[in-house]
């Protein structure tokens, strides 16, 4: 027992005296993992979207750009568009909500633990059966509809399903949670005495918020916007089932080309040229956010 | 005041939230004890849907596989992405915002692209697809999610505790499991919640590398419900609602006392 | 005895067990009777089909020779919710085979995995022009039609497919057709033609599914084309007819449109036969109608990969679904036809084949190979249209 003490205390020791060394222990077997199991993989669909469609699917191996050329089509251009306008409007409805969510959970005390586990629980069911028992409350003879004519506010049934409003709603829905943790792990660091120094200091509650709380959860809410806006780009399911499949989205577009269309380096293509527009923007971010850090230490 | 609560409005719009986020919940557990194949309308009581589980025996061992695979890759994907947290706050190192893009990568790309380069990849290696590339695969994308959960928790941390408790003379490993673990609980549970319910919701990658035998709930649903919705799948998902909340219930009598690590 | 025809002398010799199954096949052939005449017999023989292998003697019960013979595993690979829930076990118990079963939720799925070289599925179960790509990229074994007596069961209407000229590579499964399923009670007077997609008294209350081949393909065979035409200026036309239907409709939807049909939500679905037979179950009101223009007929049969590890217990479980019984427990239970002209008479619900002039009408849906990709651009620019 206490040898192997010694020979963790040794290694602890061994690391702590070559931080380099230490750093790449902590990094390594995630990077690894990812490296081959993530990275590799990509890496051959890259190079499948340089390649001829496979008339069954998989590819030719002759080199062609002709897949990133077919993307300009305008076809495209809008339904990416409209990707982004649909996936940033879902990025800050779910910031809207989720603040609120976060911050009541972070103050909450002992029921922090229950209150984080109700986030995250309705997604212990299917998917599908979820978005169907959403459906049947917003379908035109559906639970919501009748609730509204029986207390008078509609005389018809309004058109709930099948809109974008729909679609807007299922996508809210399934991504909340990754605004929620984020900001509240953010959140929970947040030591009470700055708020009570702000207060014993004179300020407003609202000054207290946008001076104190906010910027201190800055992390979290970045971090939240990213897993709600990217994710929220390659999805696909919400539209079909709440939208009705009427409107087109990338995810749906990327979704075809491995499947009905068989045209894997056209998919393989799309995808990447929508990893790269949002990969720049997080670089171009992490860059500046790195320089003002720099610049404050 | 010590608490600071946040403004009533607040915990009001939190209340909405949680309605909402339950309301369908609320929906399906009713249609489990619905009298009709189809959820239109309600047609009489019935436990059927719950007898019919028993019936179900590819259910039942498809709950138990998705259960096993999203514990499994949890606690691998949430081990790695937590150290990968931490060495990328220990140090700055050239190239570093582009190592910080690379963990979005897993995050952009879409699900089908992930499903077919991880199938090839597995074939070219001589894989034998089961359980076993399912959970490689469920570990692959959660990593990112843990640290970049992690990650918003590590920010700006105080590092002046651990540094405390160092000159205190205890050690790296103390250091680690007694203040470096609990200040990073909130983050580390937070990732390790996505990452279970990523991974037992997954349908689209969990088809393209399954195998023989290796069917995970959500294979299984998504197949029923082509056809149409039997409501045994409502009666399962209530029995989930319901265990998850024993559970919850335990771990609060146990973890209320002594249990798992506290932030302050 | 010399007035008897020799296949009616040798169909005695075998009722009365005075000559083994294998030693009737051989002698039968011999005499030039087709194969599947001869397993029409042996089913007829043994009361309701016989199981094993072909061609072995006659089983005593409870240890049945070819059974030794078969391997211990069979794993087979399916769409879901297409077996009865007894089919397998069945077979387990008596084959002492432990059987897996798996399922996947669209061709294309199947495809990949196949293609790119994943091993360990003795059966699988692909639509008629999935097969074409299967066998084209060289993944389907031939089957072994001795081993299969129980072929003769299938109605030659669902025999030299398109997809399997020959007969050698499928045993069909499940078929059906597709077009409008309504409510009468909710209709003037029943829809005939596609046409109905195009009346603005019904728009908001119309689906059709959401599946370029069957919303593409109805439009196609509106203006009397093929569903698998590839020219443009074909195609064109049905790309306007389906963006002027698209304002009617209130989606794009496939079998989940069933709940909506029966609680009205939906007047007009463009659906399958089968599961507008589900729906109707549900309620009386919901009837289905072949447009004049026709549609499409669908067939899915069971393939054996090449690389399937348990071949025999392959070969024995495609026969003992063959079973006239079997096949109707089948249908029974998706509410599909079945192509088993013995198991149709015992269906709970009748699905009757398709008649001549309906088969005239009627178009199997056919892999597109190079125009896929201008379908799928035209079925992009109908749904961002």
């Amino acid at each position: 027992m206490s040898a192997l003490k010694a020979l963790r205390r040794r290694a602890f020791t061994w690391f702590a005296d070559r931080p380099v060394a230490g750093t790449l222990g902590l990094l390594a077997p995630g990077a690894l993992w990812l490296l081959v199991f993530f990275m590799v993989p990509l890496l051959m669909m890259l190079a499948y979207s340089f390649m001829e469609r496979g008339l069954y699917g998989g590819v030719v191996y002759e080199a062609t750009f002709e897949h990133y050329l077919r993307f300009a089509d305008p076809l495209y251009v809008t339904i990416l568009g409209r990707t982004l306008a649909l996936s940033l409007t879902c990025t800050v409805l779910c910031l809207l909500l989720g603040y609120p969510v976060a911050w009541t959970i972070a103050r909450s005390g002992r029921l922090k633990n229950l209150l984080t586990f109700l986030v995250v629980r309705p997604f212990w069911t299917s998917f599908l059966v979820r978005t169907f028992a959403m459906i049947f409350l917003m379908r035109e003879s559906g639970l919501i509809n009748a609730a509204l004519m029986g207390l008078g506010l509609i005389s018809e049934p309004i058109q709930l399903l099948y809109t974008p409003w729909a679609v807007l709603v299922g996508l809210v829905y399934g991504f909340l949670p990754f605004m929620v943790l984020p900001i509240y792990t953010s959140l929970e660091k947040l030591d009470p005495a700055l708020l009570e120094a702000a207060e014993v200091l004179g300020a407003r509650p609202t000054a207290r918020f946008f001076r104190v709380i906010l910027p201190l959860s800055m992390p979290g809410v970045v971090a939240g916007s990213l897993l709600v806006f990217i994710p929220s780009l390659g999805s696909y399911l919400v539209s079909d089932l709440l939208g009705g499949a009427k409107q087109m989205m990338i995810g749906n577009l990327v979704q075809n080309q491995f499947t009905s269309a068989r045209n894997w380096p056209f998919g393989s293509a799309a995808s990447f040229i929508v990893m790269g527009l949002v990969l720049m923007a997080v670089v171009a971010y992490l860059r500046t956010r790195d320089d003002e850090e720099g610049g404050l230490r | 005041m010590s608490q600071h609560l946040p403004p009533r409005w607040v915990i009001a719009l939190t209340t909405l939230v949680y309605v909402f986020l339950h309301a369908p919940l609320l929906v399906l557990v009713v249609f489990s004890f619905n009298d009709s194949k189809f959820s239109t309308s309600w047609e009489g009581f019935t436990l059927h849907w719950y007898e019919r589980l028993f019936e179900r025996a590819d259910l039942l061992s498809a709950l138990k596989l998705s259960v096993g695979i999203g514990l499994g890759s949890t606690v691998i994907a949430t081990a790695l992405g937590t150290l990968l947290a931490m060495g990328l706050a220990r140090r700055r190192f050239p190239g570093r915002a582009f190592v910080e893009a690379l963990l979005y990568v897993p995050v952009v790309t879409p699900e089908i692209v992930v499903g077919i380069s991880l199938l090839i990849l597995f074939v070219a290696m001589g894989f034998q697809m089961g359980v076993s590339t399912i959970l490689i695969a469920h570990v692959a994308f959660n990593i990112s999610f843990v640290t970049i959960v992690v990650r918003a928790r590590l920010e700006g941390m105080d590092r002046s505790l651990q540094e405390a408790a160092m000159i205190l003379g205890a050690d790296e490993w103390t250091t680690f499991w007694r203040v470096t673990v609990p200040q990073l609980w909130p983050g580390i549970l937070s990732g390790a919640l996505l990452s279970f319910t990523m991974s037992f919701d997954d349908f689209v990658i969990t088809s393209l590398v399954s195998g023989p035998g290796s069917s995970t709930l959500p294979i299984v649903v998504y197949g029923m419900v082509r056809k149409n919705i039997e409501p045994t799948i409502n009666a399962i998902s209530a029995v989930i609602l319901v265990v998850t909340a024993l559970l919850l219930w335990f771990a609060d009598r146990v973890g209320g006392e002594e249990g798992a690590p506290k932030g302050h | 005895m010399s007035k008897k025809n020799p296949v009616q002398t040798l169909t005695e010799d075998l009722q009365q067990g005075r000559l083994s199954r294998r030693d009737f096949v051989l002698q039968a052939l011999g005499l030039g009777v087709s194969l599947s005449a001869v397993g029409s017999v042996l089913t007829a023989c043994s009361g309701g089909g016989e199981g094993e292998g072909g061609g072995e003697p006659a089983p005593t019960p409870g240890a049945d020779p070819a059974a030794d013979t078969l391997e211990k595993e069979l794993r087979i690979y399916i769409w879901s919710d297409y077996l009865a829930e007894d089919t397998v076990p069945n077979f387990e118990k008596e084959f002492g085979v432990k059987a897996t079963v798996d399922t996947y939720e669209s061709n294309e799925e199947l495809i990949a995995k196949l293609q790119s070289g994943v091993s360990g599925y003795d059966l699988v179960c692909p639509s008629g022009y999935a097969i074409t790509v299967l066998s084209a990229l060289g993944l389907i074994e031939k089957l072994d039609p001795s081993r299969i007596p129980n072929l003769g069961n299938i109605a030659p209407t669902f025999r030299k497919t398109n997809f399997d000229p020959n007969d050698e590579l499928t045993v069909p499964w499940q078929w059906g057709t597709t077009g409008v399923a309504y409510r009468k009670d909710l209709l003037p007077a029943p829809p005939d033609s596609w046409a109905i997609f195009h009346d603005k008294a019904h728009a908001g209350k119309m689906t059709m599914m959401d599946d370029m081949r069957d919303v593409i393909g109805a439009w196609l065979r509106f203006r009397g084309h093929s569903l698998n035409s590839k020219d443009p200026a074909q195609l064109a036309q049905a790309k306007a007819d389906a963006m002027l239907a698209k304002a009617n409709l209130q989606s794009f939807l496939s079998a989940p449109v069933k709940a909506q049909l029966i609680s009205g939500d939906v007047r007009v679905a463009q659906l399958w036969n089968g599961d507008t037979a589900q729906a109707a179950a549900e309620n009386d009101q919901i009837a289905f109608v072949l447009p004049k223009e026709g549609g499409s007929i669908w067939l899915d049969a069971m393939v054996m990969p090449k690389t399937a590890p348990n071949k025999k217990a392959a070969h024995a479980f495609l026969n003992y679904i063959l079973r006239p019984e079997v096949g109707a427990a089948i249908s029974n239970a998706t509410g599909y036809g079945t192509p088993n002209e013995k198991a149709a008479p015992l269906l709970a619900r009748p699905v009757p084949f398709p008649t001549p002039e309906e088969l005239a009408k009627l178009e199997y849906i056919q892999d597109l190979g190079a125009d896929a990709q201008a379908w799928d651009q035209l079925w992009t620019e109908i749904k961002a249209g």
